[in-house]
């Protein structure tokens, strides 16, 4: 009896309010996050197969990683989602300042171009995939008919089947659908930068270009890192575009790490493999992250608490 | 005389209809009972879940419908439910490709459906529905392919004398796969007009793969239980694909078609020879084709073992060992298959698993002066009867499928030879059987 009220005592006391106050959102964070996460690496260490309930329990000790690690396939889809996510982060960055930089300077209508801008992100990634799809089609193609019927090309261009056009049709799709999240970003870094140090440059004699590269750009880069961040893991994890377009073939050409997990996983059933690939391809999540925020508290750093 | 055929399809219709669902249920059996679903998707599917009223109005019962996704998300979602044990709906769509995997989800329907339910279906339909000797699916429609073409390439004189001269035998639609490759490379003028195409990629090239290597003659598996398809067979069945590719005959982009591009690629006049199945029959005689009035169609080709090809699979329902209910999961399942349901899919172009209802979709697409359909019907009734196989009964079937396609396709684009490719497949399908035990 004394105990227990020992521990009511203790669990009412001043000193422990903040900590039973965070214990909903604690115990929520477990069960969503956390569980979940230790579930799927223990069934990493397992046979699992969807299809079979049994096989949860059928411990195949760190086979599937062995295997991972000696699958040829895996780290070529491995290595060429990096450079998938090297490629189109830095395009969509380049392609989305520009596009922030020339709505900045819009008068008139600018409301209004900003609304049309986001128009792609409106779309579902599996409509944008189809839709990219048979504009790349290689025999009934818009783009393929367009360049033949203007005599640039009197063959078919197999876009969705060599290797590099392939990834290049994909990126081309991705970048499409995913620019103006740059944009947006940087535009909203632009409202808020400040005019004093635009100003002072003009009248120190600095050209556009100098503003631009030793004023503008510094200033951004924050919201860049940010916008990189937020795109790495959406990139990383790419599987509608690719699934639709290419369904990551032919011949494993245009595979990524997701559309590889996503047929083991679910088409193959083969969950205790798929799990043990998602925990390796997270290595990749965890490095694309931490050099943004590192990049990201080096520019807010260089810009002396300006932001 | 017309009017006769037609007064006896619709007195046949009539009788079997009122036979089939006064045998299925009675007014309110099911009273307040709700039957929960999880059915495919699709502009094709869908005209038949509009008769699910008729079946909630004559029995009482509601129907709840959890699912209507395509059939490979459906896949996943069952597969998920399996996973998590939340099996709390009766009657789901299955497909005889997708079945093996599901284990004892299924039940037995044979236990729980009349034996003149059962009957009505097509007996080689029935075959492809059981898994381990179980009928574990209700077939509602078939898909077999046959060969389509343009047939005015076959009538044009210089058509006929250019291909004697190169290939010394007469220029007709082609009744062997070595004549189809012979008329596709003939036909062929990259990048306006192409032979013949090929879906690709998924289970689609696997599956076609699978049925050209069994008219080759060969088996997909041996008798150790192992696989066999990196055979001699195997190997002529991948070549077939291969040298097509190579000679620029089907379309650069074939390792990336499924069937909407074959299907709209045959449509736009510009490839000559097309291998699918009969839902698109309609479409490809329609307005909206390029080539309305130019059709032709004919039985698939046979390999070089004499056997024609007829990869087949049954879109189906089945019906879950959890089910609370499973005399109302039956009655729905008959009332979805039987001869009405089965005659307004018909009427769309999809092939009844149903002998008595692809005799009157026949009899009134006749009746109607629709020589095109009764063409279509006769010749995928055919095939279904007599050419027709499913995929080997096996849960790995699919998991195989996925390391299967790659090294075909690996192959196609010319990355592998064809024995390399057959064999770097073999040996990862083995060692799925392998952890299988």
């Amino acid at each position: 009896m004394s105990v227990m009220t020992n521990i009511k005592r203790k669990l009412f006391s001043e000193q422990a309010t903040p900590y039973v106050l965070l214990l909903p959102a604690v115990i929520m964070i477990l069960i969503v996050v956390l569980f979940p996460l230790i579930f799927s690496l223990y069934t990493s260490f397992t046979g699992y197969k969807l299809t079979r309930p049994d096989t949860l329990f059928k411990l195949v000790g760190f086979r599937n990683y062995v295997r991972i690690f000696g699958d040829w396939d895996f780290w070529v889809a491995f290595f060429r989602t990096v450079g998938f996510l090297a490629v189109v982060i830095n395009l969509e960055f380049l392609l989305g300042l520009g596009i922030a930089l020339l709505i900045n300077k819009i008068t008139w209508g600018q409301r209004t171009m900003r609304t049309i801008m986001m128009f792609p992100m409106m779309f579902s990634p599996i409509l944008v995939g189809f839709q990219f799809k048979f504009i790349f089609n290689d025999n009934v193609g818009i783009l393929n008919n367009a360049l033949q019927g203007l005599g640039i090309t009197e063959a078919a261009i197999p876009w969705l089947v060599d290797g590099w056009l392939a990834m290049g049709a994909i990126a081309f799709a991705e970048i499409w659908m995913s620019t103006s999240i740059f944009a947006i970003l940087l535009l909203a870094g632009l409202f808020a930068m400040p005019k004093d140090p635009l100003e002072a440059a003009q009248v120190d004699g600095c050209n556009a270009w100098q503003t631009f590269r030793h004023i503008t750009l510094p200033f951004l880069m924050p919201f860049a890192y940010i916008a990189m961040t937020i795109r790495s893991l959406d990139v990383a994890r790419a599987y509608d575009v690719v699934d639709t377009m290419t369904g990551g073939g032919p011949a494993g050409r245009t595979e990524l790490l997701w559309t590889l997990i996503a047929r083991t996983g679910y088409d193959s059933a083969n969950m205790g493999m798929a799990n043990a690939m998602a925990y390796v391809s997270i290595i990749l999540s965890i490095a694309f992250t931490y050099y943004f925020f590192s990049k990201l508290v080096a520019a807010r750093r260089y810009m002396g608490g300006a932001l | 005389m017309r009017l006769l055929s037609k007064l006896s399809t619709v007195l046949l219709a009539g009788a079997t209809a009122v036979t089939m669902f006064a045998g299925a249920s009675s007014a309110g059996e099911f009273d307040g009972y709700t039957l929960k679903v999880k059915l495919i998707g699709g502009a094709q599917y869908e005209p038949l879940y509009t008769r699910i009223p008729e079946w909630e109005a004559a029995t009482g019962a509601k129907v709840e419908i959890l699912s209507r996704k395509n059939h490979f998300e459906l896949d996943r979602e069952i597969k998920q439910d399996i996973a998590s044990g939340s099996i709390n709906w009766c009657v789901g769509s299955n497909h005889t490709s997708f079945a093996p995997q599901y284990g004892s989800l299924y039940i037995d329907l044979s236990v729980v459906l009349d034996e003149d339910v059962v009957g009505a279906i097509s007996e080689n339909v029935n075959n492809s529905s059981m898994v381990d000797g179980r009928l574990v699916q209700l077939a509602r429609h078939s898909d077999v392919s046959n060969l389509y073409y343009i047939k005015s390439l076959y009538e044009d004189e210089q058509n006929k004398a250019d291909f004697k001269a190169e290939y010394g035998y007469d220029l007709m639609p082609p009744e062997t796969w070595d004549q189809v490759k012979d008329q596709a490379i003939f036909f062929a003028d990259p990048p306006n007009f192409y032979g013949t195409q090929y879906v690709g990629k998924d289970e689609g090239i696997s599956g076609r793969f699978y049925e050209m290597l069994v008219a080759e003659g060969g088996t997909f598996f041996g008798t150790d239980g192992k696989v066999a398809f990196n055979s001699p067979e195997g190997v002529r069945a991948l070549e077939w694909f291969v040298d097509l590719y190579e000679a620029k005959a089907v379309p650069a982009g074939v390792p990336n078609y499924l069937w909407d591009e074959t299907g709209l690629g045959f449509a736009s006049g510009t490839v000559a020879l097309n291998l699918d199945w009969g839902g698109w029959a309609t479409f490809f005689n329609s307005a909206d084709s390029k080539i309305q009035g130019d059709v032709g169609l004919i039985r698939a080709p046979k390999g070089s073992s004499g056997k024609r090809t007829g990869w087949s699979g049954s879109h189906s329902f089945s019906i879950t060992e959890a089910c609370d209910n499973k005399k109302a999961a039956a009655s729905f399942v008959t009332f979805l298959t039987n001869f009405d349901s089965q005659l307004l899919e018909g009427r769309t172009g999809l092939l009844p698993t149903r002998p008595d209802a692809i005799a009157a979709v026949i009899e009134e697409s006749r009746a109607a002066g629709n020589d095109w359909l009764v063409e279509v019907f006769e010749t995928y009734g055919a095939s279904m009867a007599e050419d027709a196989f499913a995929v080997p009964s096996t849960p790995l079937w699919i998991p195989i499928s996925n390391e299967l396609f790659p090294e075909l396709q690996a192959a196609i684009v010319g990355e592998k030879t064809p024995q390399q490719a057959l064999d770097d497949a073999a040996a990862a399908a083995n060692q799925l059987i392998e952890d299988e035990g």
